[in-house]
């Protein structure tokens, strides 16, 4: 696609790269923070530099400079000056600073196409890193203030496979291997691949093949051993359903899944069916796998729409009480 | 008069479509990859086009709609993409109604060493809760495809109603309609939220859902695929950075901007169309079955598309039939062996259960919003004389059998 820019992310480019007044093209001298952010791999990369007024205080150190140098793409470049325009406008603490994410800034340029999204990623990691480099010449530690200050530092040669992140084979697999992240979910909290198009979870040579590559095919999961109940219902040969386990409270005697089927059937006739038919309404189990109990809701009662939910959810109650507490209730 | 009464095959493409697509063939021809200001129209005609789609389907992420060559492809993608993302789940649950472009690849995916599940259905074309219920497998089904509304019948399934019992079975469990004879005529909500036009069907729980531009007044070539934003799924086509990764191949723009401009175009008079064609539909059906013998609507007590109507005359053959027709140019199509290319009567009223000399005998009139009371007359003039005359040459017909 041609790049579909803003008309705030041309101007702040053209401004930029003109050198006009009030722009941020540049890099302070003995900067309070210098964070370096890119990555060869997708050919942009950022040097960012800001100044604070110090305070005896350093917690209370405000931001009063920002600089960056970028080498990078239209966006990139007009990325790195949003990024300290809204720094500068916030007067804040660099701790406080932390809080500006990427959305911020995409915000700020009033949306980036999304293959341009990591120019904004970029601008936010090299932020962080500033602010790293700060309190580590400032003596502040931030690990007691409960920030994750583990470097992030990314492999930068390789195959680009989180294009919105920037994130390379290389690092994806060594970080993986690392942190025994074993689903796509669990890479992107670690470090955010697959975290913003989703392209790359599912592509050729994206996150599930290398995670493949890594652990083996997936294989079916192995069954708990504690309070399963086989599923029952047709011809099922491999799966088992994951019920409760022994820590829970409640009814804790194991069912056979006759007694199971018995023991609800039995519940729903003392207690819910009379209730219904004395409205004209009644409930047939239509079924039962494991734990799910399916139920349709007749009479009278499946007129009214509102109704139906509350119903459910007190058959699911009364059920949960008296035969078993992880039992879910399906309307049919 | 031409009377064209076979829009479930395809439909005339709308002149406002064709006028929008215009522009993008000997002009604005770039490939909307390629850098240079010109190449931008392009580029900015799909992107506006998937916005449009998107907002027609209630869906605030435009990139969850992939644009394809056509509802086969979309059909293929979603079974053998669910499947390879997804390897340890081998179980996949249809019906035996299904348009080939599922049937088939399901019965591909069956020897690749996967059940499948095929539902029945009953005299009326409807299935039935309990086999469905039961047929799902928690921790082992990958995928339910069920279409929405049937292609020769125009019996449509409660989709929104089966996503949900899936997906409180298993969340994991994938769920794809083939809505390609319902998208335009039937409003729906993909939106997570739940529709805000309180008439429009509720998808929230569908993962995929396939549907075909010429269906609705694009032209052939142009298929779209919804996939939820996160779901699991592999590209079927590979080779290119297009549709993010997702389906390679340059884009369509003419038919793509062509696509977006018909349901624009649809949505625009989607009420009172539906609501004339519930009304010819209600006035043809009586009035055959009161003009002709031995008739039954197939699937007349279901739920049904507005613009559908499958006609059994018992004791003649459907190709004949057609042939009576096309002389008083009428266009229609039938579920007759004869007229499939393969031998085989419609498997449609064959699972229905429709006995053989009414499958033989059946027409499929597929009406659309440029249809004219005065092509259902013509039709009602014409039908029942064919009917007859058909019959008197037929050894089966009550008469003759008399005799």
């Amino acid at each position: 696609m041609a790049w579909e820019y803003s008309e705030k992310t041309k101007r702040l480019f053209l401004d930029a790269v003109h050198g006009k007044p009030g722009t941020h093209l540049g890099e302070i001298e003995n900067p309070d923070g210098l964070g370096e952010h890119g990555s060869i791999a997708c050919g942009d990369s950022l040097r960012f530099t800001f100044r604070v007024k110090k305070n005896d205080d350093p917690m209370k150190d405000e931001i009063v400079e920002a600089r960056y140098l970028t080498f990078g793409c239209t966006s990139a470049i007009a990325a790195s000056e949003a990024l300290c325009v809204i720094l500068e406008a916030r007067h804040c603490t660099p701790v406080e600073a932390l809080s500006i994410t990427n959305q911020d800034i995409v915000d700020f340029l009033e949306g980036l196409p999304d293959q341009k999204i990591h120019c904004s990623v970029m601008g936010a990691e090299a932020l962080e890193a500033a602010v790293f480099d700060w309190a580590k010449k400032r003596g502040v530690h931030l690990e007691n203030l409960g920030i994750d200050i583990q470097e992030h530092e990314k492999e930068e040669e390789g195959r680009l496979v989180c294009k919105c992140f920037s994130l390379t084979e290389p690092y994806i697999r060594r970080k993986i291997k690392e942190l025994n992240l074993r689903t796509i979910p669990e890479i992107t909290a670690a470090i955010k691949a697959g975290g913003a198009c989703m392209n790359c979870h599912h592509s050729p040579g994206g996150l599930q093949d290398i995670l493949d590559d890594i652990w083996g095919t997936r294989e079916f999961p192995i069954p708990q051993v504690s309070g399963e109940l086989p599923i029952f219902g047709q011809g099922n040969t491999v799966g088992t359903l994951h019920t409760a386990t022994a820590d829970d409270s409640g009814p804790t005697e194991t069912l056979s899944p006759y007694q199971f089927s018995k023991k609800v059937e039995h519940v729903l006739d003392k207690y819910i069916r009379p209730m219904l038919q004395r409205d004209g309404g009644d409930v047939e189990i239509v079924d039962i796998k494991g734990s799910l109990v399916y139920v349709t809701l007749r009479g009278a009662c499946s007129d009214c729409v509102g109704a139906n939910a509350t119903l459910k959810m007190l058959v699911e109650k009364t059920l949960r009480d008296k035969v078993q507490t992880d039992i879910r209730v399906i309307q049919v | 008069m031409l009377v064209y009464a076979d829009n479930n095959a395809t439909t005339r493409t709308a002149p406002e479509v064709f006028e929008a697509m215009a522009p993008y063939f000997c002009d604005l021809f770039y490939n909307p990859s390629s850098m240079y200001p010109p190449a931008a129209q392009a580029a900015s005609a799909v992107r506006d086009a998937r916005a449009g789609i998107a907002a027609f389907f209630n869906v605030g992420n435009p990139a969850e709609f992939l644009f394809t060559s056509c509802a086969s492809e979309s059909n293929n993608h979603v079974i053998f993409g669910a499947a390879a993302a997804n390897p340890t789940r081998k179980h996949i649950i249809t019906t035996t109604v299904e348009h080939p472009a599922v049937l088939e690849v399901c019965r591909e995916m069956e020897r690749r060493g996967y059940r499948v599940t095929y539902l029945p259905v009953d005299r009326q074309g409807r299935l039935n809760r309990v086999d469905y219920v039961r047929a799902l497998e928690p921790g082992n089904t990958l995928l339910v495809t069920i279409m929405h509304a049937n292609n020769e019948t125009g019996v449509v399934f409660p989709i929104a109603e089966l996503a949900r019992i899936a997906k409180e079975t298993d969340p994991e469990i994938l769920f794809h309609t083939d809505a390609t004879q319902s998208v335009s005529k039937i409003a729906m909500s993909l939106s997570k939220n739940g529709p805000r036009d309180p008439k429009a069907v509720d998808f929230r729980n569908v993962d995929f859902l396939s549907c075909s531009g010429h269906k609705f007044h694009a032209p052939k070539g142009v298929g779209l695929l919804f996939l939820r934003k996160g779901t699991a799924i592999r590209p079927f086509l590979i080779g290119g950075h297009q549709e993010g990764g997702r389906r390679a191949g340059t884009e369509n723009v003419p038919y793509i901007v062509g696509m977006a401009r018909a349901l624009e175009r649809a949505a625009q008079t989607h009420d009172a169309d539906v609501l004339r064609l519930a009304g010819m539909q209600k006035y043809f059906e009586s009035e055959l079955l009161r003009r002709i013998p031995d008739v039954e609507i197939n699937g007349g007590e279901a739920t049904r598309m507005p613009n559908t109507t499958n006609v059994s005359c018992h004791f003649v053959e459907g190709e004949s039939i057609l042939y009576e027709l096309a002389e008083y140019e009428i266009c229609a199509s039938s579920g007759s062996a004869c007229t499939s290319g393969s031998l085989e009567p419609s498997h449609v009223l064959r699972a229905m259960k429709v006995p053989f000399t009414a499958i033989h005998g059946s027409t499929r009139f597929s009406f659309s919003r440029y249809t004219t009371e005065a092509e259902i007359e013509r039709i009602l003039e014409v039908f029942p004389g064919i009917i007859q005359r058909l019959r008197n040459a037929s050894p089966f017909s009550r008469e003759n059998k008399h005799s």
